[in-house]
């Protein structure tokens, strides 16, 4: 059951995020990516994760890709529709993606990193739980992360304010 | 799994067969909801404005939103020249299912013991552990409606709707969610049950949260684009903004999308604040009725809101979320956390 | 301080309020009109004509064409014609006197030029209908009674009836029950 419901959800989500890259229209693509963080979603709740779930639809469907949605729309849709953003076609994506899924694998099958964490954590998903693995063993990343979103939003906010003045 | 659902007994299946038909109930019920409505808000508004509302159609105008919707039901559906057609369609579905796919983490009670069966039923879809999250996270959803709504109708007023409910979702969003987790605080909860049980015995929330609610109530007119906040459809300078392409069902699917928002602002503020389902002031505990009249309360709270305010202007509105709703909810967080200490 | 007491406080946000919610317990003011009330104009409404008769009953038009001369748009047609039976108050009657509906602006000129006062301008005011052949007041039309007598005082809403009819949609008033608007 819960292999027929993953294998749907991650075909899904690889074919919309197909769709992400080989659409015309950004606005569709827009669409794309955002039915691929759903189908990620989906694939959290069979994690036994509703609250990552949760948090993926909140920020990512409901913040991050309006925003870009936002923008797209101020954008020349058909200008943008015409225009290649890689140069030298196809070839050079190829080898990308190849040399980049090599990594990814290497990575993975080479490290016994990813087991050891989960095996270590063992998260049951609840709100709680994230909550004290959070800022118990994960404090010192935690306030990293925090502080560089704190930098991120302030140079936003320097940046911004020039252009006025 | 699928041996277990051989083995499934009969009270599994009890069970199954109940959630569909609650799922069956609570959808028919929202689907209804907006016929007695859309009557209610005109009632509302003429007699607000010394006139008598719809009085042609059946006795004082009751049957006028079903006359509404077979108007609705039978006009030429138009789509645009140029439309992006696939995603005009989609629009009005996208700001559909979620409105309602909220529903499923709503509770609009406890439990209730039906006589005769002697068996209890719980007045809920479910009770997810993340239940306020999973429902700020879907409700956020349907503004992608709007948007492609407003982006695929290949018109500027519509696109500018578009634009504006996109920007206006985002400017509020935050501070509905930062207004809600205070109250998540208070219940060290995130399940909307344990949200209503931490205020048993009148410790309702808006007692101990009362900027928290005004925060929620306002951020949360914005986010269901009601007036003073309905920029995105502002008939001043937008016709009817995203939606001013649409016609027929296509149409009716948005003002659809538009009122189940309503009551489910409606339901949250009383489950957030008022004590869900708990009687008032020592009244005697009926289910369901008291949750149904607080909702009923609010939702006339927002029609008389709309004719009694005018709307902001687009600036005013982004003023409001970002330099006072946003720095007022996080003090409120900060405030709660130093009193929970 | 008073006024971050305002803010704080939304105190004018709740007196609107309180004012839009006592508007909503007030009583409305729309006038029912095909259904249940009809506006029952002041004398001095310039409405379809009549033409009236004297104390006798004789007609008091004497046929002079002197409205159809003054009338602007040219809208009456009057073509006497001699009588000895005492139907006018004297030996010249319309034989026949018609106003063409349509284009009458109900200017009241008329009824400024007739020597007799035979014709007024009346107060019904419900003359749409729904063929050409209504659009002219022919004599006998004009010479009926009218529903609402010419000594009445207007000015204000009294109840009336909504009905279909053959001849079209009337509203029939209800001149003893008088009903201030406001
Ligand atoms: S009211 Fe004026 S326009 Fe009408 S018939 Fe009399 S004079 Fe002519
Ligand atoms: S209505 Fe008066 S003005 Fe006209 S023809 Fe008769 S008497 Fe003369």
């Amino acid at each position: 059951m819960e292999k027929i419901f993953f294998l749907i959800f991650a075909i899904m989500a690889i074919a919309s995020a197909i769709g992400v890259v080989s659409l015309r229209n950004p606005v569709h693509s827009a669409i794309s990516l955002m039915a691929c963080f759903f189908q990620v979603a989906a694939i959290f709740v069979l994690l036994r994760s509703p609250f990552l779930a949760a948090v993926q639809v909140f920020l990512y469907v409901g913040a991050v890709m309006v925003l870009f949605l936002f923008v797209i729309m101020m954008l020349d849709i058909r200008k943008a529709t015409i225009s290649r953003f890689v140069p030298g076609g196809l070839f050079w994506i190829v080898v990308i993606l190849i040399a980049l899924v090599y990594e990814i694998l290497a990575v993975i099958s080479k490290s016994n990193l990813l087991a050891r964490r989960v095996a270590a954590v063992r998260l049951d998903g609840t709100v709680a739980e994230i909550g004290k693995t959070l800022f118990t063993e994960y404090l010192l990343p935690f306030e990293v992360v925090s502080v560089i979103l704190l930098v991120a939003l302030i140079g936003a906010i320097v940046m911004g304010k020039k252009e006025i003045k | 799994m699928s041996h277990e659902l051989i083995t499934m007994d009969i009270n599994t299946l009890i069970e199954v067969a109940l959630i569909i038909v609650k799922v069956i109930f609570v959808s028919l019920t929202l689907f209804a909801l907006p016929i007695p409505l859309t009557w209610m808000e005109r009632k509302v508004a003429g007699h607000i404005q010394l006139r008598l509302g719809p009085f042609r159609v059946g006795p004082h105008g009751i049957l006028q939103p079903v006359a509404d919707m077979i108007k609705l039901m039978f006009k030429e559906d138009i789509v645009p020249d140029k439309a992006d057609r696939r995603l005009f369609w989609l629009a009005p579905l996208l700001a559909m299912v979620p409105a309602f796919a909220v529903y499923a983490a709503i509770p609009f009670g406890d439990t209730v013991k039906i006589p005769f069966v002697d068996k209890e039923i719980t007045l809920y879809i479910s009770d997810m552990n993340v239940g306020i999250l999973y429902i700020l996270a879907i409700s956020g959803m349907s503004v992608y409606g709007l948007i492609l709504g407003g982006w695929a109708s290949n018109s500027k007023y519509a696109a500018m709707g578009g634009i504006r409910s996109s920007a206006q979702m985002i400017s509020y969003e935050i501070a509905l969610s930062f207004a809600c987790v205070a109250v998540v605080m208070i219940a060290n909860s995130l399940s909307l049950l344990d949200i209503v049980n931490a205020q048993k015995e009148l410790h309702w929330n808006i007692i101990y949260q009362p900027l928290g609610f005004i925060i929620f109530l306002i951020a949360a007119l914005a986010e269901i684009n009601r007036i003073p906040f309905d920029l995105p459809e502002d008939e001043g300078t937008l016709a009817a903004g995203y939606h001013v392409e649409y016609s027929a069902m296509k149409f009716s699917f948005f003002m659809l999308a538009e009122y189940v928002a309503m009551v489910t602002v409606s339901v949250l503020a009383v489950i957030l604040f008022f004590g869900g389902w708990n009687a008032p002031l020592f009244l005697p505990e009926i289910p369901i009725f008291w949750f149904v009249a607080k909702v009923a309360f609010f939702i006339y709270f927002f029609m008389w809101i709309r004719f009694t305010l005018p709307r902001y202007r687009y600036d005013q509105l982004m003023t409001i979320g970002w330099k006072i709703l946003l720095p007022l909810s996080l003090l409120n967080i900060l405030v709660t956390g130093l009193f929970l200490l | 301080m008073a006024n971050i007491f305002k803010k704080v406080f939304f105190v004018d946000f709740l007196k609107g309020l309180s004012l839009t919610l006592r508007y909503e317990v007030s009583k409305s003011i729309t006038m029912r009109y095909p259904d249940e009330e009809k506006w029952l104009p002041y004398q001095r409404f310039r409405g379809l004509h009549t033409l009236n008769r004297d104390s006798q009953g004789r007609e008091l038009c004497v046929a002079c064409e002197l409205c159809a001369k003054t009338c602007p748009t040219k809208c009456i047609t009057v073509v006497p014609m001699e009588d000895d039976k005492g139907i006018g108050i004297s030996d010249r009657i319309a034989k026949v006197y018609e106003i063409n509906l349509v284009r009458c602006m109900f200017c009241g000129l008329c009824e400024d030029a007739c020597p007799t006062t035979a014709i007024r301008m009346g107060r019904d005011y419900e003359l749409a209908c729904f063929s050409l052949d209504c659009a002219k007041a022919e004599k006998k039309r004009l010479l009926a009674p009218k529903e609402i007598p010419q000594e009445l005082d207007g000015g204000y809403v009294i109840k009336a009836r909504f009905e279909r009819t053959k001849e079209g949609l009337k509203v029939r008033p209800d001149l003893s029950k008088k009903k201030r608007w406001w």
